[in-house]
């Protein structure tokens, strides 16, 4: 039986240069569902988006910025996206260097507003 | 700030004549919700043609908006209402400098300067001076001088717009140098680097088990600016923030120039007069 974000996640993980999709819980870093290819480590990621969210959250409530709305790591061989809402949910993907950001983020905002 | 802006917002609907719609206008601004912020204005301007204050706003609005060339009309507007505002000039120094208008820019930031402004003119005098190359400005080391050896002026001259800020922490996130301020002008340095603290580290280690390299920088959107950040020596973080209608490859060269200028500090102290 396939999930309520499964939809959500199988068109995140078909754009260009996306490695995996995850849904995320803000508050705990556990994975609530996610798309991986074999050997991707889905909870460690989970946690990493989780915590860079969380302290970008309460940084930018600390300096009275409002909320939070798309985060992005870059690293050499490899991106991190996530967007929150007002819940506890974080949807996060996994994406090559050369992966299309700005894409990315439409698709990543145009699906949060599907979870919510 | 919500609670300020519903009672701005009351008041203005009991007396559409009133002049609150400024600091409701400039409330909605700061927290990024400019087409709110600028119908607002335009509603108070028609009501208020001749005041300075009104076009000011709405040129600032503009600005956020990249809309400069409304904002240099409404801050010439302000001048010929006003013409010793200092802000107006300020503003079309501003504009100037990113239509890539340098003798014009110089002219008014140097009128803004005359006319008795902040140390944060002088600053991007300075700036515009040396983009423009008609003076030669010193590198890093004068700005700490200006700044009596703050640390805390470690990155003023690199910083032009009034929105952006930057600040480095150490990697425990106590602020080593620079300054972040809140829209409301208070330094909010050392709760920002307590929550962050770790952050560094911590994606460090990640990075590595999750075989995507070295982290380069994290960079995030709010309601009300664009934050990035990036590690420095000596595990440090550099934090640079920017208004949100800064585009992002700009905010991206701002922290590269940020990083440079923090890790000349890091290393040579003695060059700088303070320093770890």
């Amino acid at each position: 039986m396939s999930s309520p974000f499964a939809l959500v996640l199988d068109g995140l993980t078909r754009q260009r240069g996306v490695r995996a999709s995850l849904i995320v819980s803000e508050s705990d870093g556990l994975v609530v569902d996610s798309n991986l290819r074999f050997g991707q480590d889905g909870d460690r990621v989970a946690a990493l988006a989780a915590s860079m969210y969380r302290k970008a959250r309460l940084s930018a409530k600390a300096a009275r910025l409002g909320a939070v709305a798309f985060l992005q790591l870059d690293a050499e061989r490899g991106r991190i996206c996530a967007v929150g809402g007002r819940g506890d949910l974080v949807l996060v993907v996994v994406a090559d260097p050369a992966a299309n950001v700005g894409l990315i983020r439409m698709e990543l905002l145009k699906a949060l507003e599907t979870l919510e | 700030m919500s609670d300020d802006i519903r009672r701005w917002s009351d008041e203005l609907a009991r007396d559409p004549s009133s002049l609150v719609f400024l600091q409701l206008s400039d409330a909605l601004r700061k927290q990024g919700q400019l087409e709110v912020a600028l119908k607002i204005a335009l509603r108070g301007l028609d009501r208020h043609q001749r005041s300075a204050d009104a076009h000011d706003l709405v040129a600032r609005i503009a600005v956020d908006r990249r809309d400069f060339d409304r904002a240099y009309s409404e801050w010439e507007t302000v001048l010929k209402i006003a013409p010793s505002h200092v802000g107006a000039m300020k503003g079309l120094g501003y504009v100037c400098f990113q239509q890539g208008r340098l003798e014009d820019a110089e002219r008014y930031l140097a009128r803004a300067a005359a006319g008795g402004s902040d140390s944060g003119v002088n600053t991007a005098l300075a700036t515009v001076r040396r983009t423009s190359g008609g003076y030669s400005l010193p590198p890093a080391e004068s700005v700490v001088r200006d700044g009596g050896n703050d640390p805390q002026y470690l990155f003023a001259d690199l910083l032009i717009d009034d929105g952006q800020t930057a600040l480095l922490l150490d990697a425990s996130g106590l602020v080593l140098a620079g300054i972040y301020v809140d829209g409301d002008g208070h330094n909010v340095s050392q709760d920002v680097g307590a929550q962050l603290s770790g952050i560094s580290d911590e994606v460090r280690r990640s990075a590595k088990h999750l075989d995507i390299g070295d982290w380069k920088s994290i960079t995030f959107e709010t309601q009300a600016a664009v934050v990035a950040m990036s590690p420095g020596s000596s595990d440090s973080l550099i934090v640079v923030a920017a208004s949100r209608a800064t585009p992002l490859g700009l905010l991206r060269r701002l922290l590269d120039r940020c990083a440079v200028r923090a890790g000349e500090w890091l290393k040579a102290p003695s060059k700088y007069g303070e320093g770890v």
